[in-house]
């Protein structure tokens, strides 16, 4: 499957933006301000879907006219990009989307063209299969590891290195002992929340 | 590749002079046609690249000017224009770019670089007392008689003595001086090591446009450089950076973490630069200074680091390996050829003997300037990406052990081996060894454009 | 900005292609996904987190809904996605200088790309195709993707060490730490902040 590396999924979203005379904001316009104002970070509505890796939400306006030789056109919709990269498998991710931000995913798709609203979950997957792209080629360079795996790792990575410092040079016995402790507490530690940016000290 | 006119290039920009003292002198100019007479009274004293053939002189005299001094100039607005926006902004507008925040942030500068009044670097550079302050004297009466300058402030800078000998080091101990890249068509013979790596492993000079405007550069086209041609051609941008040492606090480090590192203070002070004391590059030598290397001009210079992926001779981290990271990160060393930097520079202050007593806010330092064609692509990759950060090298958010600007402490990873006289040792709870004090990016035309802007003659387009 | 979340960098860009030549870059694609030492370069350069393109034919932009007017096109178009590392000009300089030859297979079918060198009209013609990002969200912000690897790799080292000692004796475990010591000891630094675009 193109759309897919080892564990991580690509998915491209392409939905048709509605266009309406009578708006007082046009609905791209609206759009662009309401993703310009989404949380990023840990409170982002992404960080809820937790197997997401990456994701973008992006309005294409436009095709590019690059100059002659080459002909001008224009597309006659606008279309919201959604490019995300997550782990398992399509059918889950999008029930995911439905199930556990469904206001969200509303406020931003009910921009678009024929959007049934996440409230019907099927109708929504089928919508959303609909406006989706194959992708020609996909490049994932971790394509083994899932979001959590990751957070795990990073939150790991940052102990053992002020593991080293605090314990270097310091006698056998004391350095068994100090990492059974260290580890304890490693393996206790919460999961890593993902978007947060942080790894919390152990 | 044609043959370089030497004598259009300023001497400063082809050769490191190697004069024991230098004066910067910092100038503002006149807002009127006296900046111009200024400049064209100068002219004649500025030194270029011409032959020394009856002896090096006494004293040499340079002119470089911040976008701020090419407008008091009257260039013309499209000129004024065309240059590259890191220069059109100057180094303190750049701060957050290069990582200059925190103790280095432009509020703890020295006022004058501050206040930004620095139209133009006048650098003097002498064999002795009496040669400097004749230069300065008349550089002094060309600005009175014109009014067309007046000198805001100078540092002065000189090469350190040790035990009563003029030396190459500089205030950590280090000596200075080995590595600079060899470019295309200039005269110094190359020497292996200095240019860029050639997929048989031989070296090669960089091309002339990775220093000079108006040739082609390593990307294989005319570097970005403002209109019209001449104005450009033969010139090159300058960075001027004051760095403060805090010798106290480096001394304390060695001395402390010395103790605790099975080779000792010296293999440690080696690994955090990548050369010995002495110069000796520890690629080469990891386990001891090695005096035959340091003399011998084929070798000196001459190391790579692809066969040391895993950092246990010269650290990945290390100074050298960082600035000047040369196959280090494969693709046959052309992810560096692009980032090569010329060094110029003196320390400033008195050297402190090893032993004495010795304070971190003692005026002692160096006065920093690098050499490029762009210094978007050249001097502020290397500072910010390579210094200040340390993801191509797979270092994360590591800083330069000896440069990076840290306020709350950082860590250097000694990488080694299972030997128990190797061992991977880390560096805690770095200090601060270096602050900047300030400083500003300048423009270094060559003789053709210094006549077109005393005269006013830059064609307007 | 906005295309920007951490340490990594969200690039959109879309490209015009005749649509016969439309066929030439899908098979490009299928070696490129059959050969591995074709994507060996991506790798290596691991600046990357995921990439993808794609091909949308002029007639196969999504229409969903009769009163939705028909896209009427001469062009297909090339799409790219990007999550990169590092600053925009560093990332196309790096590309420039060791990708170029894999570059121009893909866009060399795209309407007046100038080649992946010299890097000047290369980056023109990016920053001409390229759109913005309104929202971006990564899961771990703190870290390039060299991060991401170096943390599995120290994740996978102190799993090893862990499992081994159970009923070790200290000096045994002294000696498995050292080599512990050794094998991550290039995987340590820090994450955190990445610095500002120039
Ligand atoms: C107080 C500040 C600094 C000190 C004490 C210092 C010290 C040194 C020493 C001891 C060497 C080895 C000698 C040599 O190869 O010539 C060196 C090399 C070098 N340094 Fe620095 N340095 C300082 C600041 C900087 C800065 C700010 C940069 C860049 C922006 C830089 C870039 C380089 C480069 C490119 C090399 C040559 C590497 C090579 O070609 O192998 N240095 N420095």
């Amino acid at each position: 499957m193109p759309n897919e590396s080892g564990s991580v999924y690509g998915l491209t979203i392409l939905s048709p933006i509605i266009d309406d005379p009578h708006a007082r904001i046009s609905h791209d316009l609206q759009l662009r301000m309401h993703l310009g104002a989404l949380p990023r970070g840990e409170d982002s509505p992404f960080a809820k879907v937790s197997s997401t890796h990456m994701a973008r939400l992006t309005v294409m306006n436009d095709v590019v006219y690059v100059g002659m030789p080459a002909c001008e056109e224009h597309l006659q919709s606008q279309y919201l990009v959604f490019e995300s990269n997550f782990d398992g498998d399509l059918d889950t991710y999008l029930r995911r989307m439905a199930t556990e931000i469904p206001d969200h995913v509303d406020s931003v798709w009910s921009h678009c063209i024929g959007y049934p609203g996440a409230g019907d979950v099927a109708a929504f997957e089928s919508y959303m299969k609909k406006c989706q792209l194959t992708t020609t080629f996909y490049f994932a360079d971790v394509n083994d590891k899932t979001v959590q795996q990751t957070l795990r790792a990073l939150q790991t990575q940052a102990a053992v290195a002020s593991f080293i410092e605090r314990n270097q040079g310091k006698p056998a016995a004391e350095l068994q002992n100090a990492f059974t402790k260290f580890l304890g507490k490693l393996r206790a530690a919460p999961d890593p929340r993902p978007g947060s940016g942080k790894d919390q000290s152990i | 590749m044609s043959k370089l006119n030497e004598t259009d290039i300023q001497g400063f920009v082809l050769r490191g002079y190697n004069f024991p003292l230098a004066r910067y002198m910092f100038l503002h100019l006149a807002d009127d046609d006296r900046a111009g007479q200024f400049l064209d009274r100068l002219l004649p004293s500025i030194t270029t690249g011409e032959h020394w053939d009856d002896g090096k002189p006494d004293s040499t005299v340079n002119i470089a000017f911040t976008h701020k001094g090419l407008r008091r100039l009257r260039l013309p607005a499209a000129s004024l224009l065309s240059f590259p926006v890191e220069f059109l902004e100057g180094m303190q507008a750049r701060s957050a770019v290069l990582g200059d925040t925190g103790r280095n942030a432009p509020e703890r500068w020295e006022s004058i670089w501050r206040e930004e009044r620095v139209n133009a670097w006048l650098g003097v550079n002498a064999m002795s007392e009496q040669a400097l302050e004749s230069c300065c004297a008349d550089m002094l009466r060309i600005m009175e008689e014109t009014g067309g300058a007046s000198v805001v402030g100078w540092q002065d800078a000189a090469a350190l003595k040790v035990d009563g000998q003029l030396t190459t080091k500089e205030h950590f101990g280090f000596t200075d001086g080995f590595g600079n890249p060899d470019y295309l068509g200039f005269e110094r013979s190359t020497q292996p090591g200095q240019g860029k790596l050639m997929p048989d492993g031989s070296w090669a000079p960089l091309a002339t446009g990775e220093l000079l405007l108006g040739y082609a550069d390593e990307g294989g086209e005319l570097p970005v450089a403002p209109i019209p041609h001449l104005l450009a051609n033969n010139g090159t941008f300058m960075v001027y950076r004051k760095l403060h040492q805090n010798v106290a606090a480096f001394r304390r480090y060695l001395e402390e973490k010395g103790r605790q590192y099975v080779g000792g203070k010296e293999k440690l002070a080696a690994k955090l630069v990548g050369r010995w004391r002495d110069g000796t590059p520890v690629e080469l030598s990891p386990d001891s200074p090695d005096p035959a290397i340091v003399m011998d001009k084929k070798r000196n210079v001459n190391f790579t680091f692809g066969n040391d992926n895993a950092g246990t001779r010269c650290p990945i981290g290390a100074h050298v390996r960082r600035t000047n990271p040369r196959d280090a990160f494969g693709f046959e060393g052309r992810l560096t050829n692009r980032r090569r930097i010329t060094r110029r520079g003196l320390p400033y202050g008195p050297y402190a003997p090893e032993g004495a007593e010795v304070r971190d806010d003692e005026e002692r330092g160096v006065a920093f300037m690098v050499l490029n064609a762009n210094l978007a692509r050249q001097f502020e990759f290397v500072q910010q990406q390579w210094i200040e950060y340390g993801n191509d090298s797979h270092l994360g958010n590591e800083k330069d052990p000896l440069l990076g600007n840290r306020d709350e402490g950082g860590s250097f990873l000694i990488q080694g081996t299972e030997d128990p006289k190797n061992p991977p040792f880390l560096c805690g709870a770095l200090p601060g060894f270096v602050e900047l004090r300030g400083g500003d990016y300048f423009f270094i035309p060559g003789m053709t454009a210094l006549k077109m802007m005393s005269t006013g003659t830059v064609d307007p387009r | 900005m906005t295309n920007i979340t951490g340490k990594t960098y969200a690039m959109n860009a879309i490209t015009p292609m005749k649509p016969w030549k439309t066929w030439i870059l899908r098979g490009f694609f299928f070696l490129l996904g059959h050969i591995k030492p074709l994507q060996a370069d991506l790798v290596n350069l691991s600046f990357i987190h995921f990439a993808r393109w794609v091909v949308i034919r002029r007639d196969s932009f999504p229409r969903l809904s009769a009163a939705q007017p028909a896209e009427d096109l001469q062009y297909d178009y090339l799409l790219f996605f990007s999550n990169f590392n590092g600053t925009w000009n560093q990332y196309i300089d790096a590309f420039s200088a060791v990708l170029g030859k894999g570059l121009n297979l893909v866009w060399f079918w795209s309407e007046k790309y100038p080649g992946a060198v010299p890097v000047t009209p290369f980056k023109q013609y990016i920053a001409r195709v390229q759109f913005e990002t309104d929202f971006y969200y990564t899961a771990y912000p703190h870290a390039t993707t060299n991060d991401v690897k170096a943390a599995h790799r120290v994740q996978q080292a102190l799993d090893t060490l862990a499992d081994g000692s159970g009923n070790t004796s200290p000096a045994e475990f002294e000696q498995a730490y050292v080599r512990f010591l050794v094998s991550v000891q290039r995987d340590l630094g820090s994450t955190g902040l990445a610095p500002i675009g120039v």
